[in-house]
Parts: structure tokens; C-alpha cells; sequence
């Protein structure tokens, strides 16, 4: 096991290394993942198959601003895979607003992710009207981005504008097929990108292949 | 200046930094959504402000939209002090006496959060549109179930008798007749029974003296009945459910029911998610719903783009000739689209909607009633070259291009899958030595067997291929006879070519 960074893990099961974090809530499972105890603590491993942030990881995501108390806005909660890791990793004192439009996957969120982890807040609400999202407070540190929508980026801008303090990071998935399928999925990242620039220094993309098909990861932070 | 701000827990009327009044929600989720529908009545509140009698700076439009209405002088509040209000919302929480410290906001602002999204998700599955599309998807479902129930019966009941296979059609009539037991104890009050006319049984009875069947035990027997029984079992379960869409969509969707048909209009509804959807998505979209394969085909590669999905099996569609098609489907797309949202929107049922698709559909019939040159050719022959995919795809579809014809060279090689398909012939005929004409499963079947007889293992999905490979294994001991051999290899590939592509196509089609 490695534990250069405390903030997800190495932890070697069935031969391999794999990426895991400490769970919060231990005994609890979200998507049938390995649990595995190491030395007193309980981790569970984090599928990059599933989860695009650890797919990003997996394909050298060289910074990572989710650490101990860190406030998140996460839009696309979908039924909380990914929440659930960063919700492990930011801890108790830590918070996650997770916004999530349709109510099919949010009933599996409230029950698997939501109702166990009490650093999360579920907000079943369209990322359309952030005016309208409730008990959400404050700036945040990270907004992180995976709504499948062909506007997404823009949605995305007007998210950051209300609830990302200056200087916050700003992680966008970039899924090509649902913006425009008859393009070329690298000319639909770049031109994401530059509709960032205005307002986004960009720091990475990361195209998140074999995890995720025409898939990327935009990280960027907001600009002063 | 007074502020009037609205939190999650209550509503605070603040001057300046100080609380003047708090007025607590005493449940939390119903009286905020009240407020944010507009609807709340907020008495107290509102006799205190005119008590106050100051003009109000307020937190959410909604809230403003009340107090408007009720005549208080108030206006929104200006943006820098709304940013305020929203990052210190745990303080003027606890300011207001809602919780009592930051943590405890923090935990009642987490539980609202819960309560309200849980709320909404219980609104969500109470609308009757998802349970139409349950109850459509449940249809077809048990349609295919007991489709393939249905050939697995007459396959089995077969080998007992089996010429009552090519007589009766009536997958019912043949379970009736299977639960009155063996071909011996079939008497003619049974096949009255199952409700034949009087000529089918006579010969059914005459038949059934000199069946070339075998014996069936009762043990087997007992479970062809139990088989035989689920089958009428969802026979009538379907047309349980049948009623109850058709009732169902009359009452949600009358407008939608009567220009699509129930079982339609209720299979659209599935694909578009729910009926508010379906009211926000444009005609084309409904058009071809259900083919989105053909669709997402023809924006990649500019082929010709689909006429019609699932409005294929609407009447006025199916029954129309080929050329008029696309024509009729494109009409009640855009009828069907008005309708959901008459259905949504509206009240009750509009008829000039039905009447107006009508007088469309036959001045289609008239002006098109011969189809033109290009309607004759054959839709291969043409392609649309004008789709934008060319300004983007011109380097990727070159590669394309190649891997095509590294594909024809891989077919080439192929040919050896295609010797597969006299293994298949082979078994075909074995098939029919068996008496058992029947379709698909049994081919699986059979691939088993055949794969035990070689020692291969039962995988009957693989049997072409393994079967080519046994026989390129043959070919190499053989061996040595180089070029020769590769010709004749090609040959005999070519001869069987014909039958297999076909029985390949059946099958996709059939999919």
C-alpha cells in the first residue's frame, strides 16, 4: 500500500494496484466495490471504469484539489459513484452540494450515497437554474462537471460564476458523443477549451480513453 | 432599511445586522415549496410588515411575488447584499434562532435537503405516465417471453405429436389442447373446447389416431402441461394489461390515444421518458423514434436518414404504400407532438386535431398516388452525399475507406467461416430427418449436440466458426498441397456463400 498522499490510495488486491479511498462509513458499500481493510482501516476501491475522476488518475491527473474539508459543488450526481469517493476523501468537515436533474438515478443516490454520508447535500435540482438550488451556501473550492448535455460547458460557466471562488478549480467532463456525434471528438474538446479560456486558466485535459470512450476531463481554475 | 430573507427554515426579517422577527416553517420542505410556488398565505408575516410599515428589501423573487400581491412595499434585494445573504445562510440561521449553532444549521440545511429532494422523487413516481410506460414495457416483454415459450412447446409437445404443429396456428388452441393431456386421451369434446370449428375437428381427431409421435411419460408430460399453462397464463395477462393501457392512456392521453392508438402512442411515451417530454420534443424527434440506430447511422456516414421508427406500426403508416411513408409519418409526428401537448397543457379532447391528420393523410394518398422514379430505385442505389460529416471526417473516413477493403480481404480469409455453413446445412438436414422444422432455438440445440459428437464442448452460438475450424484442422493434415488446395477452398467457400448470407440476414432481421 502507498501512502505517499493521504488522500486516495494505492492498495494491491489480486495482484494489481488499484486506487482506493478510506471509506467514511465503513461496512458500507455504494456500487459493489471491494472493501478491504488494511491495517485497522477500511478502503474501498475506486473503479476507474465507473468513476471518470479516477479515470483521470489512472491517465496522471497531475493536480488534485479534493483533500480534508474541502467544499465541492458537483453537478451530474448521477447515483453518486464518484460522490461517494470524493465524499470519502473530503471527510466529515467537508461538504458536497451534489445536483442531480432526474429523479430515476437520484432515488438510487438518496438511498445508496446521500442518506449514509452526512457531508452531502442532495440537491435534486436542474443545473439549468442554479438560482433555484437549495441549502447551498458560500463559495465553493471545486465544481466539478459531468452532465451529458450539449450545452454543458455553458451550464457549467454560469455554475462556476454563482457558487466558485476565485482562484477555485473547475473540472469539466467533456463526453463528445452528446454535444455533437457527427464531429470529430477532439475538435469538440478543443473547441470546449476555448470557450473556457474567457474565463478559466487551463491546466489539463486529459482524454480519459480506455476508461471512458470519446471521453475527456477539462481541469482548470477560475480566474482572478 | 429592512430585509426580509427566506432561508430554508423560516423566514428572518432583519434590520441591518439585527433580527427583528423570525418566523419558523414548522414543516420545513411543504411550506418552502409553498413559498416558491407562489402559493404560501404567510399571514403573520405579512401583518407584521404592514405593522412595520417600511419599504422591505427581500431575498427571492417568489417570496417578492407574495408580498407584491398582498400590497406590501417591498423590492428585490440588490445583488452584492443577495451574495451577503447567500454565503453566511448558516449564521442567519442560527441569528434567527433556527438552529442553534453552525453545526446544527449545517445538519437541519443536510436533512431539508433529504426531505425536499425525497419529496420530489415521490411527486416524480406518482404521475400515471410511468406507470403507462411500465405497463407498455411489461407488454412487449411478455410478448417475447411467451413467443419463445410458445415454439418451445410445439417443439416439445411435438416429438409427441407432431402434426398438430402445421395445423393449428393459435399458439392458444394448442396449449389447451396440450393440458388435456396425451394424443390418445384427445377426444373431440376437447378440440371443441378449445373452440375449433367443426371441420378442423374432424381431422384433428382423424390425425390424431396415426400420429407418427412417439410415446411422451408422465413426468414429461406433467411439465409440457406446466408450460403449456404458463402460456394461457400470460395470454390472459396480456390482455389484462392490454385494457389497462388503453383505459389508462384514454384517461391521461385521450388527445394522444387518438391520434396515435393506444399501444402506439404508449410505446412512444416509453422511448420519450414521460409525457411532459414527449410535449417538449420536437416532431422530427418523435418521427423516428425507435430508430435512432438508422438515425445515428445517417449524421455519421450521410446514408439515407430513417422515415419512420416505432410510428412504423401506426395504422395509417403501415398500411400506406412505401413512397408515402415517410410522408404519412412525418404528419402524425407533427399531429402527435400538438396532441401530448394539448394532453400536458390543455383540457380534454380536441377533435379538429384527428380531422385535420386525416384530410392531410389522403391529400398525401392523392398527390403521391404513383411513385415517382426515384421512389422505384432501390434505396442502396443512392446516397445523400451532403451530410456534414465530410468537412470533418475527410482524413477518418479515408481510413475508413482502407479498412473496408482490409475487411474484404479479411472475408477473403473468411471463407473458411463460410465452410462452416455446410457443417450447418449438415445439420439442417439432420434436423429435418428429426421431423423438426423449427426455428432458431433448436439450432442452438443442435450446435450442442453436434458439439458434443465432435468432443468440442456445447457452445452451439460459436458452432460456424468452430465448425470452420475443424474443417481448416482436416484441410492442414491434408496439408501440403499448397495453392491447390487454397482454390479450392475459395470454391467450395463460394458455393455455400449464397445460403449462409441468408441465413445470417434472417437472423439479424429477426433481432
Amino acid at each position: 500500500m502507498d501512502e505517499s498522499n493521504q488522500l486516495y490510495f494505492w492498495i494491491k488486491s489480486e495482484g494489481e494496484k488499484k486506487l482506493a479511498t478510506e471509506n467514511l462509513v465503513p461496512g458500507n458499500q455504494v456500487y459493489k466495490e471491494k472493501l478491504i481493510i488494511k491495517r485497522g482501516t477500511e478502503y474501498r476501491l475506486w473503479d476507474a471504469f465507473r468513476s471518470k475522476l479516477a479515470a483521470s488518475i489512472m491517465n496522471g491527473l497531475n493536480d488534485f484539489p479534493f483533500e480534508n474539508k474541502t467544499k465541492v459543488l458537483y453537478l451530474g450526481a448521477s447515483t453518486g459513484t464518484t460522490v461517494s469517493h470524493i465524499s470519502d476523501i473530503v471527510g466529515p468537515s467537508g461538504i458536497i452540494f451534489a445536483v442531480e436533474h432526474a429523479s430515476r438515478v437520484a432515488r438510487d443516490f438518496l438511498d445508496r450515497v446521500a442518506t449514509h454520508r452526512k457531508n452531502i447535500m442532495p440537491i435534486l435540482q436542474d443545473a439549468r437554474r442554479p438560482k433555484e438550488y437549495f441549502s447551498v451556501f458560500g463559495k465553493v473550492d471545486v465544481v466539478y462537471v459531468d452532465i451529458a448535455q450539449p450545452d454543458q460547458t455553458q451550464i457549467a460557466i454560469n455554475n462556476c460564476e454563482m457558487f466558485l471562488k476565485k482562484g477555485g478549480y473547475f473540472f469539466l467532463v467533456i463526453k463528445t458523443r452528446s454535444i455533437d456525434v457527427t464531429k470529430a471528438p477532439k475538435k469538440i474538446i478543443y473547441e470546449e477549451i476555448e470557450k473556457l479560456k474567457e474565463k478559466f486558466d487551463i491546466l489539463q485535459s486529459i482524454d480519459l480513453h480506455p476508461y471512458d470512450k470519446d471521453h475527456a476531463m477539462v481541469v482548470a481554475i477560475y480566474r482572478d | 432599511m429592512y430585509s426580509v430573507i427566506l432561508t430554508e427554515l423560516g423566514i428572518s426579517v432583519f434590520n441591518e445586522e439585527k433580527l427583528e422577527r423570525a418566523f419558523a416553517f414548522s414543516n420545513n420542505v411543504k411550506e418552502y415549496l409553498l413559498v416558491k410556488s407562489k402559493e404560501a398565505k404567510l399571514n403573520e408575516l405579512i401583518n407584521y410588515l404592514f405593522s412595520v410599515q417600511r419599504g422591505f428589501a427581500v431575498s427571492d423573487e417568489s417570496l417578492l411575488a407574495i408580498l407584491k400581491k398582498n400590497n406590501v412595499d417591498c423590492q428585490i434585494m440588490d445583488d452584492s447584499k443577495l451574495e451577503i445573504v447567500q454565503a453566511s445562510k448558516p449564521q442567519i440561521i442560527v441569528d434567527s434562532g433556527f438552529a442553534s449553532n453552525p453545526q446544527d444549521a449545517l445538519g437541519k440545511l443536510r436533512e431539508f435537503a433529504l426531505g425536499l429532494s425525497s419529496s420530489k422523487i415521490t411527486e416524480v413516481s406518482e404521475s400515471p405516465d410511468l406507470h403507462i410506460i411500465q405497463a407498455i414495457n411489461s407488454l412487449d416483454e411478455i410478448d417475447k417471453i411467451a413467443n419463445a415459450l410458445s415454439s418451445r412447446l410445439r417443439e416439445w409437445y411435438g416429438l409427441h405429436f407432431p402434426e398438430l404443429d402445421n395445423i393449428i396456428d393459435s399458439i392458444n388452441g394448442y396449449a389447451q389442447i396440450v393440458i388435456a393431456g396425451k394424443r390418445e386421451s384427445l377426444t373431440k369434446q376437447t378440440f371443441e373446447d378449445a373452440g375449433f370449428p367443426e371441420s378442423k375437428v374432424e381431422m384433428l381427431s382423424l390425425i390424431s389416431s396415426k400420429s407418427r409421435g412417439g410415446d411422451i411419460s408422465d413426468v414429461n408430460l406433467s411439465i409440457v402441461q406446466s408450460i403449456a399453462k404458463q402460456i394461457l397464463d400470460f395470454h390472459d395477462l396480456r390482455k389484462k394489461l392490454e385494457e389497462h393501457v388503453e383505459s389508462e392512456m384514454q384517461t391521461i392521453a385521450p388527445n394522444l390515444s387518438a391520434i396515435l392508438g393506444t399501444a402506439v402512442g404508449a410505446r412512444i411515451l416509453g422511448r420519450a421518458g414521460s409525457l411532459k417530454r414527449m410535449a417538449s420534443l420536437p416532431a422530427s424527434t418523435i418521427q423516428v423514434l425507435g430508430a435512432e440506430k438508422a438515425l445515428f447511422r445517417s449524421l455519421k456516414t450521410g446514408s439515407q436518414p430513417p422515415k419512420h421508427g416505432l410510428l412504423f406500426q401506426h395504422a395509417m403508416v403501415h398500411a400506406a404504400p412505401r413512397w408515402q411513408r415517410g410522408k404519412i409519418a412525418r404528419a402524425v409526428a407533427a399531429k402527435a407532438v400538438i396532441a401530448a401537448r394539448v394532453d400536458v397543457y390543455g383540457e380534454g379532447l380536441n377533435e379538429t386535431l384527428l380531422e385535420k391528420l386525416n384530410v392531410r393523410v389522403e391529400e398525401i394518398g392523392k398527390k403521391y398516388e404513383n411513385p415517382t422514379e426515384k421512389d422505384i430505385r432501390s434505396p442502396q442505389s443512392f446516397r445523400r452525399d451532403k451530410g456534414n460529416f465530410r468537412d470533418n471526417f475527410r482524413g477518418q473516413r479515408r481510413e475508413g475507406g482502407d479498412r473496408r477493403r482490409e475487411g474484404g480481404d479479411r472475408r477473403r480469409e473468411g471463407d473458411r467461416r463460410r465452410e462452416g455453413g455446410d457443417r450447418r446445412r449438415e445439420g439442417g438436414d439432420r434436423r429435418r430427418e428429426g421431423g423438426d422444422r423449427r426455428r432458431e432455438g433448436d439450432r442452438g440445440r443442435e450446435g450442442g449436440d453436434r458439439g458434443r459428437e465432435g468432443g468440442r464442448g456445447r457452445e452451439g452460438g460459436d458452432r460456424g466458426r468452430e465448425g470452420g475450424r475443424g474443417r481448416e484442422g482436416d484441410r492442414g493434415r491434408e496439408g501440403g498441397r499448397g495453392r491447390e488446395g487454397g482454390d479450392r477452398k475459395r470454391e467450395e467457400g463460394h458455393n455455400y456463400e449464397r445460403s449462409d448470407s441468408n441465413k445470417k440476414r434472417k437472423r439479424f432481421g429477426r433481432k
